[in-house]
């Protein structure tokens, strides 16, 4: 008996046909809360809406307001990954590498650039300075010739060495608005070597014999100054993003190898050890020349 | 007069037994409990004592035989009772670690477990998160678990140092040598002895007694000593004179009597067997946390669902949106919320043994909030359990005495001769001393030796003439005549005073017709005069009032015997008296009740305006019960009850048949009070009984047996009432159990009570009880600000997990920082809204409907989510989004950034500038932003903490008094900063330091949350009882 009464008033609660309510409220009791939470969350929206417009008000169109955690620019390689595998014997091996890489470059070609971009004078900064308010825009940029790769601009052998067992890999450092990477009129370079890599309990062991001759482009693999500062991508809307390619020459093949690329420069903090990608870059190569 | 009345009571549970247990246990532990409540099985007393012996094999001389004992002990086993069972440690701890709330936690645990076995299954690096969550959730139940198994293992210890170690001796004849043993070794057939101040070792046959008194208070709760002899007086076996039972205090006299029932045999045995029997029910907080587990739970599983969906429908794998799924169930678990109701809980347990109410259980400290009705025993609870004079009638006058406990009640005329005559009369004709060595004591308090009455007019003339002692040293004793039945007077003959005057002074006592019979004249103003018509008229008169106050009257008279009769030197003997006993000079009344503590009818008033009925439930007799229950305010003043107006309709009858005059006029309607008599009780149905709870405000059982306040208990639940019971005896132990809340005597309670309450009040005062329904309204009403205060916290917590899903924006809020929230800084503000005063009193209010008024209702959750917890979670994005917008990456580019964001291999990330971030630069970014939701929510939520404070009230109404809430607020700023900015928390908790200016994000927003809630307050304060902004305004 007693269940049963239970039973009607659970039923009761959802929808209790005497009162037309439905979980406990009428229609229009419903609907006042809805009501109410409309407007309540209009209001909420709008005031949302209000501070964010005043906190974007504040920024800078130009350079965001804390650099703080970029002081050391990240290193980026192309073609991209941490683990290359190639076959000179197997073109689909490298084939797609060799597809990014001209894509990459496409941009840098030398009409391309000459086009659009300034000659400027090199191995020093080419400041673009703004006289107090008024904004010196848009910003103009300097040239970067993928002729200055040589060897690897694709030009002249379009699989980058990557047939030949020789690779290249372009090495980018990461834009960071403002950033003067050497001081002195001294360039960063890119060096490459081998990598300490873990293959035990505290055992580290480098391939650095491995490695053999590398050959760097442009010479010593160098930023060159005048391609800093950069400016952000609304002032300086055609900044090209200097390169440095490193060619192996005579890698030791069929064996992984670990290699390091470091910037160097008399401007730039060490990044921190966690992050693996701050002022240098890691990967592993491996030349397969067996069918 | 029936004890067990087997039949009423089988109707009134065996509807509910039906539900509850399932056919097989049910017919197995009925039938147990039906035998219990059957009528008490002793027939002895109606033996004679020869057949007596002959039951039991004994020699009513000798006693039984040293082989005979020892062979029933065998077969009977010790005499004493079997301790109820008790639960294992390690079941109560588990009863800690899985009971109401922790299962919450430890589903939430469990699927965190399984949501990181399916990553781990399934992820090659698989986020760790989960598994922490997991491992959290477990160590807070564990550890939340332990801390209020320690508090009630406790309590617990401070029971058992209530339990009377001393093992009682009891003094046997057997093979006709006296000898003392343990009382666990009597067995039924021993001759037994006991005397003055012994406790009875088992259930007695009384063979012969001289003068023996026994204290049936614990059994019965009459408040008066019961005298025993060997005959037998009633059928019933709990009214007869000529049975003593177990553990109940022989007052003085001795008896000898053959033992006829141990251990659990005994009625006491039986009692507490019945208690050990029941089952009492869920606390009102347990079901309240119940209630709220279910809507936690429905809200969780609404929103994981849904998001599930959606999850699917955005393209995610199925075990993608499984881990969504469980990743939104597990955070709208609030993990601090068990640790923060129990350390209030215990706070509030703390306080109220500050004052004197122990509490056992927990949970039990917020029951007496929720009581409605108090079913209260009458001897030793509401009364002293001390007898005093209350009242005297001489010079044709009653006078009034004064029976507070601390004399600060009114005082009479004290200078009449009269008054002088009739102190002398009472302090001579007294048995009743002083024990020694009590002289710095309070009068009032002093041990005293002898009868009841006695001790009570030892105290009162000691109180208003000074030393008893001297004048009983001024009047010599000569002679003297004991009370005794047949008599019914007490008498002795004494020196005056006046060594002049050789005259004896004779003094008497005794029930006051038989002492008018024997009296001539009558002392007014000091003169004696003649006992006219008129003179007797008045003193009937005087008695009946009396007697109808349910106080115990005495008559007094005395006689100056001529001294030519009775010359100094007369020799009176008082076996064949020689000497005259009738023509004296009656002097006064003096009459004598057990009178309410002083505190009792403040409290009783103070129930009554929280809406509490206070109804009294006695063993003791209907007369004496309505006039304690008159003069604390049970039967308010003013009011009849269904007797007093049937005595006045149908004018002749005495107040002593009122019980039989009760159904014919149960309809009277005008009659709020009603004093019932057990007898009654007995023949009620179950409607009738309703009848009565329901349509009587105050009511008064009288003579009611244990299983009958069992089932006055059971009327109560039945009618939705939350019950509390107090009581001190063993009579009162199945009421207190059963009841929702069993509220035991600590000084005056028997073990057996103590055994079955969830509550002792440390100092026997019922006003302690006030104390505690205070406490535990007030703790009710905090806990729902407490809870109020952590779930808003909730949306804040899961929105950025929502977020994170649906529009692929970079995580703004980790669990690390959730925990850190919920179990960090949310903590102390929550508790400290523990020690919030009362917004108004809360005494003046009814007591929650528990059907209606929930701890956590859909209101709360409403505001808490839908309206605060709504603002704090804009201003914890808005945080968020500036923090990301300074750092390079607008509001515009993070909408499906998430992909690229969390890909380890993308180094070049560009932001809204064109600048480009490795991956760990932008964690960090994402880390400080989680450290400045977590600060946001930390600023929003002070202003939280203090809109919570109130209810109705605005904060300048009710003040910023709460000086832990105060520190609460400045620790958890100082754990934000600590656990931002302390060197290597990037490191343990990956929380980065954050700019000033960070802090501020969310100041806006706490300064509307506070802005909302005072005006949301103001409506309410301005609307009472609107009925849209009730809706969802109305009420946290």
């Amino acid at each position: 008996m007693a269940k049963d009464a239970e039973k009607s008033t659970w039923k009761d609660t959802i929808w209790n046909p005497s009162t037309r309510e439905f979980c406990g409220r009428t229609a229009s009791s419903w609907g006042l809360i809805l009501l109410f939470y409309l407007v309540f969350y209009i209001f909420l929206a709008g005031m949302f809406c209000l501070t964010m417009y005043v906190m974007l008000q504040t920024l800078d169109d130009h350079k965001p307001t804390w650099q703080d955690r970029l002081s050391t620019p990240g290193m980026m390689i192309r073609p991209r990954g941490d683990t290359m595998e190639i076959n000179t014997h197997n073109t689909e091996s490298w084939d797609m590498y060799i597809k990014t890489l001209d894509n990459f470059l496409s941009s840098y070609n030398n009409s391309l650039q000459a086009e659009k971009n300034d000659k400027c004078p090199p191995d020093q900064y080419f400041i673009q300075a703004d006289s107090g308010d008024v904004k010196n825009n848009p910003k103009r940029s300097c040239q970067f010739n993928r002729s200055l790769l040589q060897e690897c601009s694709g030009l002249d052998d379009h699989t980058y060495g990557y047939q030949a067992g020789k690779p290249c890999i372009i090495i980018k450092l990461n834009r960071v608005i403002g950033m003067l990477p050497g001081k002195d009129g001294k360039a960063p370079f890119v060096t490459c070597g081998a990598k300490r890599y873990k293959v035990g309990k505290d055992e580290w062991k480098e391939d650095s014999d491995k490695i053999g001759e590398v050959a760097y482009y442009p010479e010593n693999g160098a930023f060159n100054l005048m391609y800093y500062p950069y400016y952000g991508k609304k002032a300086q809307v055609n900044y090209s993003q200097p390169l440095v390619a490193i060619k192996f020459l005579n890698i030791t093949l069929n064996e992984d190898i670990n290699i390091e690329c470091r910037i160097i420069s008399n401007n730039i903090p060490p990044g921190s050890e966690r992050d693996k990608f701050a002022g240098k870059v890691s990967f592993k190569l491996r030349i397969n020349t067996k069918q | 007069m029936g004890y067990g009345r087997s039949d009423s009571y089988r109707v009134a549970t065996s509807q509910d037994k039906d539900g509850k247990s399932s056919p097989s246990k049910k017919n197995k532990k009925g039938k147990d409990m039906d035998e219990l409540k059957k009528e008490v099985p002793i027939t002895e007393h109606k033996m004679s004592i020869e057949e007596c012996c002959r039951k039991f094999n004994t020699d009513i001389v000798q006693g039984l035989t040293n082989a005979k004992a020892a062979e029933f002990l065998i077969r009977d086993g010790p005499n004493c009772l079997t301790p109820p069972p008790t639960t294992p440690e390690w079941i109560k701890f588990c009863r800690q670690l899985f009971g109401g709330f922790s299962i919450l936690l430890w589903t939430g645990a469990i699927l965190c477990f399984l949501a990181y076995a399916i990553q781990a299954a399934t992820e090659d690096e698989p986020a760790g998160d989960n598994l922490y969550l997991g491992i959290v959730l477990s160590v807070v139940v564990v550890v939340t678990g332990c801390f209020s198994y320690f508090q009630e293992a406790k309590s617990s210890k401070i029971m058992e140092s209530f339990k009377n170690m001393v093992p009682q001796q009891a003094l046997v004849i057997r093979e006709g040598e006296k000898m003392t043993i343990n009382a666990e070794e009597v067995v039924a057939g021993d001759l037994v002895e006991v005397k003055g101040g012994d406790r009875i070792p088992a259930d007695l046959r009384v063979v012969s007694a001289h003068g023996c008194k026994v204290d049936n208070s614990s059994l019965t709760g009459e408040s008066e000593p019961q005298s025993r002899s060997p005959d037998c007086t009633h059928d019933n076996p709990l009214e007869t004179r000529n049975v003593a039972f177990f553990s109940t205090n022989c007052v003085e006299g001795t008896a000898r009597g053959i033992v006829v029932c141990t251990g659990d045999r005994t009625v006491m045995g039986r009692i507490a067997t019945l208690t050990s029997g029941l089952e009492s029910g869920k606390t009102p907080i347990a079901k309240e946390i119940e209630h709220f587990i279910h809507l936690i739970t429905g809200v969780a599983v609404f929103l994981g669902i849904t998001f599930f969906i959606l999850a699917v429908c955005l393209g995610y794998t199925w075990l993608e949106a499984v881990i969504f799924l469980i990743g939104i169930i597990v955070a709208n678990v609030p993990e601090g919320l068990l640790a923060t109701v129990t350390v209030c809980l215990t706070l509030t347990a703390k306080r109220m043994a500050k004052k004197n109410c122990l509490v056992k259980n927990l949970e039990a400290v917020e029951t007496l909030g929720s009581t409605s009705t108090i079913c209260s025993d009458k001897t030793g609870t509401l009364t002293q359990n001390r007898m005093t004079v209350a009242h005297m009638w001489f010079d044709n006058q009653i006078h009034e005495a004064d029976t507070t406990e601390d004399q600060s009640g009114a005082s009479f005329d004290k200078t009449s001769a009269s008054w002088a005559a009739l102190a002398r009369v009472a302090a001579l004709c007294n048995r009743a001393v002083f024990k020694a060595g009590q002289d710095q004591l309070p009068i009032l308090k002093r041990d005293t030796a002898g009868d009841a009455s006695e001790s009570a007019l030892l105290k009162c003339i000691e109180l208003s003439c000074g030393s008893v002692k001297q004048i009983r040293e001024k009047n010599k004793k000569v002679a003297e005549i004991p009370f005794n039945s047949t008599n019914k007077y007490q008498l002795s003959v004494h020196e005056t005073e006046d060594p002049n005057d050789n005259r004896y002074l004779l003094v008497m006592k005794g029930a006051p017709e038989r002492i008018l019979d024997r009296c001539t004249t009558i002392i007014i103003q000091g003169k004696e005069q003649p006992m006219d018509e008129e003179m007797k008229e008045s003193f009937q008169n005087a008695y009946m009032e009396l007697g109808g106050l349910g106080e115990r009257v005495l008559g007094f008279c005395h006689l100056l015997m001529p001294e030519d009769q009775y010359p100094k030197g007369f020799a009176f003997d008082c076996d064949d008296v020689n000497f005259t006993t009738e023509s004296l000079c009656f002097v006064g009344l003096m009459s004598m009740i057990d009178p309410p503590r002083a505190a009792v009818p403040d409290a009783v008033g103070k129930c009554r305006s929280a809406g509490i009925k206070v109804i009294m439930v006695t063993g003791d007799h209907p007369i004496t019960a309505k006039a304690i229950a008159k003069g604390v305010g049970i039967i308010s003043e003013g009011n009849e009850t269904v007797e007093d107006i049937a005595s006045h309709h149908t004018g002749s009858r005495s107040a002593n048949s009122l019980c039989s005059l009760m159904f014919p006029l149960l309809s009277l309607s005008d009659a709020k009070a009603c004093v019932i008599h057990g007898t009654d009780l007995k023949e009620l149905s179950q409607d009738q009984m309703d009848d009565i709870l329901r349509n009587h405000t105050e009511i008064v059982f009288a003579r009611t047996s244990p299983q009958q306040k069992l089932i006055i208990v059971e009327g109560c639940q039945r009618l939705g009432a939350i019950v509390a019971v107090t009581g001190d005896g063993v009579n009162d132990s199945p009421a207190l159990k059963k009841a929702d809340i069993g509220v035991a005597m600590g000084i005056s309670g028997s073990d057996v009570s103590k055994q079955a309450a969830d509550m002792i009040l440390l100092d026997d005062n019922f006003a302690s009880i006030v104390t505690g329904v205070e406490e535990g309204r007030l703790i009710f009403d905090n806990l729902k600000k407490s809870i109020a205060y952590t779930l808003t916290s909730n949306i804040p917590e899961i929105t950025p997990f929502l977020l994170f899903i649906i529009v692929n924006i970079p995580l703004p809020l980790g669990t690390i920082t959730i925990l850190c929230i919920d179990l960090g800084t949310d903590m102390v503000p929550a508790i400290s809204l523990a020690y919030e005063a009362a917004e108004s009193d809360i005494m003046k209010r009814q007591p929650r409907n528990p059907t209606r008024d929930k701890l956590v209702n859909e209101r709360l959750i409403s505001i808490a989510y839908g309206q605060i917890g709504m603002i704090q979670a804009l201003g914890g994005f808005f945080s968020y989004f500036v923090i990301l917008a300074e750092n390079g990456f607008l509001p515009s580019i993070l909408v499906g950034i998430r992909l690229n964001w969390d890909d380890r291999a993308c180094n070049d990330l560009e932001d809204s500038y064109g600048q480009q971030w490795t991956y760990e630069q932008r964690k960090i970014v994402e880390f400080t932003c989680h450290t400045a939701f977590f600060v946001s929510i930390v600023v929003v939520q002070w202003a939280d903490v203090i809109v919570c404070k109130t209810r109705r009230n605005s904060v300048f109404q009710q003040g910023m008094k709460n000086k832990i809430l105060i520190f609460g607020l400045f620790e958890e700023t100082a754990l934000a900063a600590f656990l931002s900015y302390t060197p290597g928390m990037d490191v343990a908790l990956r929380m980065f330091p954050l700019k000033p200016s960070w802090w501020f994000c969310a100041v806006p927003y706490s300064v509307l949350i506070f802005v909302y809630d005072e005006i949301r307050k103001l409506l309410i304060r301005r609307n009472p009882g609107g009925k849209w902004l009730s809706l969802s305004l109305y009420n946290i």
